[in-house]
């Protein structure tokens, strides 16, 4: 599946939800936002939302310090 | 040496969007700084410098030797005073007419009408989650911008609340995050200014209304890649503060 993460282009295999996509990725659930074409996911709704070919996908890491 | 007003913000009034208002309208505005760590140094002594009239402080704790690789406004003389005093004393040799009122005090529920009422802007430099709540919903209720921003490693992060939709929390949910603490996770000094500094160039772009804002759009910074990014996002479906998609604000 390709996807444009961040503004790169990815392929990414076996990738049928947002959960699915953040493990290939080794992305840690609990730290970030997610938006896929823009729409704003909720962390309760990665596992049920569908991420499909040429998605564009925006991981925003929540960044605590200060 | 008296250094006149005018002579302070020559180089600003000398930008090709100024407008003969500006001067006096920094002069007039009010901004609180909430948590005056590494981010709060940086967007205060830009603040200051630039020219706003009153900065209200708030911040409950006392400076330690670990702040002073990044909190600048801080020599070895502060330790053990109460930062908000510590920042005083600094901001007023920078910026001798500025007004400033120092709170030592924590953000709460209860007290956030009293220390937050009454600004035009308000900058978060927090360094949690929950309080970062209340700003939110202190900007979304009062209808008060808040530059919020947030470094931590090598990365920062600055965006704007600009009292209505979108929301922080339309952006990162409302299930909060785990605490990132600079002491576990460490913080290169500079990134944590870097956020700063952005954050009083915001201020300054919402209180003289000029340029592109960063409502709706978060600036992100990785210094360790050097890549940095601005992200539009959108108000949330039933976002419990803003009330996102569903409604406009205020009905």
């Amino acid at each position: 599946m390709r996807l444009i993460i961040n503004g790169e282009p990815r392929v990414l295999p076996g990738t049928g939800n947002v959960k699915d996509m953040l493990d290939r990725l080794g992305v840690d659930h609990q730290t970030v936002a997610v938006m896929v074409n823009g729409e704003i996911v909720v962390r309760t709704n990665f596992e049920t939302h569908p991420v499909r070919d040429n998605d564009t996908v925006e991981i925003v890491r929540f960044v605590g310090g200060g | 040496m008296v250094i006149t007003e005018k002579e302070r913000v020559r180089r600003l009034v000398s930008l090709p969007e100024a407008k003969p208002g500006w001067i006096r309208r920094l002069r007039q505005s009010r901004v609180a700084i909430v948590g005056i760590g590494g981010l709060g140094n940086a967007s205060a002594l830009y603040l200051a410098a630039q020219g706003v009239g009153h900065l209200t402080l708030i911040d409950p704790d006392e400076v330690e030797p670990h702040n002073l690789g990044r909190q600048i406004l801080f020599g070895p003389p502060d330790v053990g005073r109460p930062k908000v005093e510590a920042a005083c004393r600094t901001l007023r040799f920078i910026a001798p007419d500025i007004s400033l009122a120092a709170e030592a005090a924590a953000l709460t529920d209860e007290k956030q009408e009293t220390l937050l009422a009454g600004h035009d802007v308000i900058v978060d430099g927090l360094d949690n989650w929950e309080a970062r709540l209340i700003l939110n919903r202190f900007s979304v209720h009062h209808r008060v911008p808040v530059v919020f921003a947030g470094a931590i490693g090598y990365e920062a992060q600055v965006y704007v609340v600009n009292g209505g939709k979108p929301c922080m929390q339309c952006l990162f949910g409302d299930d909060g995050f785990v605490e990132q603490s600079c002491a576990l996770l460490g913080v290169l000094g500079p990134v944590a200014g870097m956020a700063g500094t952005v954050q009083a160039q915001e201020v300054l772009k919402l209180l003289l209304n000029t340029g592109d804002g960063l409502q709706g759009r978060i600036w992100t910074y990785d210094a360790f890649r050097n890549v940095s990014r601005v992200v539009g996002f959108t108000p949330r479906a039933q976002c419990p503060v803003c009330g996102g998609k569903e409604h406009e604000y205020g009905r």
